[in-house]
């Protein structure tokens, strides 16, 4: 196995060495008051070759994605990219800290084999099976479907939430990408 | 010029009122398009939190049927545009790319070169129709309405070669509004993110985030936020009841999709042509004060 650091860069990461640590990317994070590490830190640590704090950390799934840290990072490190392969990496290396809330790799995981089986996403069935499948407690999971209910309802009456899946019909072209990324990435 | 309409899974669902109102305004302003045939998933944050490459490579589908037409797609989800942008330019950016995206569409039949453009509507009214020729087009001008303009974190970031509008302080949308006769208030969360993506896994976080945008566009004295995202639509939206009850405060403001303000200035039906009544705050008091086919239909 290659270092973290090397395989962080691999994955999307290129130019994390350029870091200088000024902070602008954790002044501009909107979820940086959730987090347990700044973005800024998040980096030095993966330069430092922290493998398991970073993949163990509640940032990484924080991360909202919105790419403000990145436009504005002075050194041009693709801070947002970074973030995405260390989610990436954790839901591969079976990381699930306590306080990451399990829901989010559940979400990525369950969106993914959705879409493989239908060609596009069934919102009403990624709620259900995002829950179901997080590793949270079955109290915490039947607590959150019970709050959602009347939300479900509420776009239900509005016309906003369909029955049933519908697949298209090159269904099984999108599942090849799926199969075929899965082995390219395997076999690299 | 006809477009490839690419209207994703929200719109086909939670964000259906984008997709009516898209297609009405279009087509009321003469803008050709056609959905694309049997389009798939752009993969949003799960495809990217999963593989580079498995992000481009899903959107790359799309690209191609697109490609085979001959047409640009015009994405108003922005997590989409953003997904169809990357892929696009993932091709375009070197042959070692090619290589890969052509084996990650092996078996499939399909091929994607980028020869095809990836645009927002924002950016199609604004520099394909322009602002004068939709000025033309209002028949009932929104003057006396206040609103903000947000643009949540897709429309703009990350930027590429093809932006068509500023990172850090956009504008194409303030102009549309403008055109339309209403008044833009300032507003410094534009591009701020609402939390969104981790509506599912931490809802504090969400709240929060949203609260600060909705609240920022009361104080500034707003009758509406205006968003061109479902997922920023949503939150701020859909969720606003959840935010109220969540900080114990009544903020009672409603978020239209900028197709759906449109709409309204063009003299559209607000609810067979809008959906301004899928909306889940209330849009009714602009609704009465704006639509005179809606008047009309009471009396």
């Amino acid at each position: 196995m290659t270092d973290f650091k090397s395989e962080v860069i691999a994955a999307g990461g290129e130019g994390i060495a350029a870091c200088y640590q000024c902070g602008t990317c954790s002044g501009g994070c909107p979820t940086v008051s959730a987090m347990d590490f700044t973005p800024r830190q998040i980096i030095r640590m993966v330069n430092l070759g922290m493998r398991d704090r970073v993949l163990s950390s509640k940032t990484i799934w924080l991360c909202a994605s919105c790419y403000q840290c990145q436009v504005r990072c002075p050194r041009e490190v693709k801070i947002t990219e970074v973030m995405a392969a260390l989610k990436s990496m954790a839901m591969k290396e079976g990381y699930n800290s306590s306080i990451a809330k399990p829901r989010a790799a559940s979400f990525y995981r369950n969106f993914n084999e959705i879409v493989a089986n239908l060609g596009r996403q069934f919102e009403p069935l990624l709620l259900l099976k995002t829950t179901l499948g997080s590793r949270e407690s079955i109290t915490s999971k039947l607590g959150y479907l019970l709050k959602n209910a009347p939300f479900g309802i509420t776009l239900m009456k509005k016309g906003k939430l369909p029955f049933k899946p519908e697949k298209i019909s090159g269904s099984e072209e999108v599942r090849k990408i799926f199969e075929n990324v899965a082995k390219m990435e395997a076999g690299e | 010029m006809s477009y490839a309409y690419y209207p994703g899974c929200s719109l086909e669902a939670t964000a259906k009122e984008y997709d009516i109102s898209f297609r009405s305004v279009f087509t009321a302003l003469g803008l050709e398009f056609e959905e694309l045939e049997d389009w798939s998933c752009c993969g949003a944050s799960a495809a990217h939190a999963t593989s580079k490459l498995l992000s481009v490579a899903l959107p790359a589908r799309d690209l191609a049927k697109a490609e085979a037409q001959g047409k640009d797609v015009v994405a108003p989800c922005p997590a989409c545009y953003q997904n169809l942008k990357q892929a696009r330019e993932y091709v375009l950016e070197s042959e070692e790319n090619r290589e890969k995206l052509s084996k990650a569409l092996e078996g499939t039949g399909l091929e994607v070169k980028g020869e095809v453009k990836v645009r927002h509507p924002l950016d199609v009214l604004v520099n394909d129709l322009g602002l004068e020729a939709l000025a033309e087009k209002v028949v009932e001008p929104l003057e006396g309405l206040r609103v903000v303009p947000y643009y949540g974190c897709y429309i703009t970031r990350p930027p590429g070669k093809e932006s068509f509008d500023d990172v850090e302080n956009p504008t194409s949308m303030d102009k549309i509004i403008q055109a339309l006769g209403a008044t833009v208030l300032p507003f410094t969360r534009k591009t701020r993110c609402c939390g969104g993506p981790v509506m599912m896994s931490n809802e504090a976080t969400m709240h929060k985030l949203s609260y600060e945008i909705i609240k920022e566009a009361k104080e500034a004295g707003a009758q509406a936020i205006i968003v061109a995202c479902p997922m920023c639509h949503m939150t701020l939206d859909a969720k606003q009841p959840e935010i109220e009850k969540h900080y114990g405060e009544e903020l009672d403001i409603p978020v239209l999709y900028i197709t759906q303000l449109i709409g309204l200035a063009l003299g559209l039906d607000p609810y067979a042509e809008l959906g301004l009544d899928k909306n889940i705050v209330s849009t009714e008091k602009i609704v009465q004060k704006y639509s005179k086919k809606m008047v009309k239909a009471k009396a």
